[in-house]
């Protein structure tokens, strides 16, 4: 056993644990920012990772263009009159705003703000394992980007959280990933609870709404905010809408089933919050 | 063999290694089949291992653990171990009791491929992640999809052994 060791590589398998034993420590403690091997790698790596994913983005535009032109016509036209829809609203929201500043003047209150601070960055590769679900941004903590900071579409709507950031480059876990927690809320009903990613409900692309208080009532299609509880988090990000409201096995608890409301298999561009001030 | 021809040999298992890292790192994450992703990077160490014994084995092993827990997202440090030790275990598998050929090279992938979802299986349940139903509804079809891109794996790496492999560079 002992010569068929010598023979075989047994040298380079105390190497290879070795190294296994360091990467494990140095992800270890270094939390969110990528430990200097990973790093390295993927600051090489990065303009690859882009490159390809353009490429492939240009790819999927054209293919769409030439084999579903007829659908694309069909939703431009779905769009025009959403658009005539939402000006209307915001005619109508525009005034009421006006009315609302001048009720606030009244009452001597403090004009409600929300100041996001957003960075830019393309989506450049997606999740390598069925196990977890990540994306990997184009950008990183030498534009500002760091652990923990909210991933939002250019609607609003949350993608994820920032869970390890490199030089050029950071990973995204996204909302249906296993070890999300944020805060979220049912603003009908104003009943709180945390979103949690959830094993079995990942590979469907759903996430929980767990810890709901008992006399909550919530329906199919309400929509489900981050609440903002503990102000890691920015309050009112758009998460998705609820699908069931369920028991868990124990009977303690209940918990919502909630449907993102963004496509995750199809970003492209996504905006990182660097940082924020809510004024409510 | 002197040096240099080591060099080469292991430069043009390298390129061949960079088609298969590109399609599992970037091109089939974009179009999983119903919801599963395929690894390849075990299927590369399985054909190597097969084709170059257990001492190469261990070797691309090592390497690609490492290209896999530095370049992909999530790593702990274990893949580089694991797949050093898989090449090891699949080298010597194939010299001593398998042939050196694709079904050999298919056993073995069915092997590695299999301990690995064991293994995050195992250490789900280990944590009460889940329920063993819900884990291996990810493990089976992650396994089979996986295997099911062996021939062209050991296709790809047969064709660069035929060329540089073994001592044929001595």
């Amino acid at each position: 056993m002992k010569d068929f060791l010598r023979q075989n590589g047994i040298l380079l398998l105390v190497i290879a644990l070795l190294l296994s034993v360091l990467i494990g420590i140095s992800s270890a403690f270094l939390g969110g920012q990528a430990d200097p091997l990973s790093n390295m790698i993927n600051v090489v790596v990065t303009p690859i990772r882009s490159g390809i994913a353009s490429a492939a983005d240009w790819m999927e535009g054209v293919y769409t263009y030439v084999f579903h032109y007829g659908e694309l016509e069909a939703e431009i036209t779905e769009l025009r009159a959403q658009v005539a829809g939402l000006e209307e609203q915001v005619r109508q929201g525009e005034e009421a705003s006006r009315e609302n500043e001048q009720l606030r003047e009244l009452l001597a209150l403090q004009a409600r703000r929300r100041d996001f601070v957003f960075e830019s960055v393309k989506v450049t590769a997606r999740s390598t394992s069925n196990w977890e679900s990540t994306l990997t941004l184009s950008k990183g903590s030498t534009s500002g980007i760091q652990a923990g900071d909210c991933v939002v579409t250019a609607t609003g709507v949350l993608v994820g959280v920032v869970s390890e950031t490199g030089t050029n480059w950071s990973t995204v876990s996204t909302v249906i990933n296993t070890g999300t927690q944020i805060g979220g809320i049912v603003p009908r009903t104003y009943s709180a609870g945390v979103l949690e990613g959830d094993f079995s409900l990942m590979n469907e692309g759903r996430l929980k709404l767990n810890y709901l208080p008992q006399g909550a009532q919530l329906v199919s299609g309400d929509e489900v905010l981050t609440s903002g509880r503990g102000e890691v988090f920015p309050s009112g990000l758009v998460v998705g809408r609820v699908e069931g409201v369920f028991t868990d096995p124990s009977g303690q608890t209940r918990y919502a089933v909630v449907a993102p409301a963004v496509a995750l298999d199809s970003l492209i561009e996504v905006f990182v919050i660097k940082d924020f001030e809510i004024v409510e | 063999m002197t040096r240099r021809d080591f060099i080469h040999k292991w430069f043009v298992y390298a390129l061949g290694l960079l088609p298969v890292w590109v399609l599992d790192a970037y091109i089939l994450p974009r179009y999983p089949l119903w919801g599963t992703v395929p690894m390849l990077l075990p299927l590369a160490v399985a054909a190597v291992a097969v084709l170059e014994g257990a001492y190469s084995g261990t070797g691309f092993g090592l390497a690609v653990g490492l290209l896999w827990e530095l370049a992909y997202p999530g790593g702990f440090g274990g893949q580089v171990f694991f797949l050093a030790l898989a090449g090891m275990a699949m080298g010597a598998v194939s010299q001593y009791a398998l042939s050196q050929s694709f079904a050999g090279c298919l056993i073995c992938s069915a092997g590695v491929l299999g301990l690995l979802d064991l293994l995050r299986v195992g250490l789900r349940l280990f944590i009460n992640a889940a329920g063993l139903t819900a884990l291996l509804q990810v493990a089976v079809p992650e396994f089979l999809w996986s295997l099911a891109w062996t021939p062209l794996v050991w296709l790809l790496f047969r064709f660069i052994y035929n060329r540089v492999g073994g001592t044929k560079l001595a």
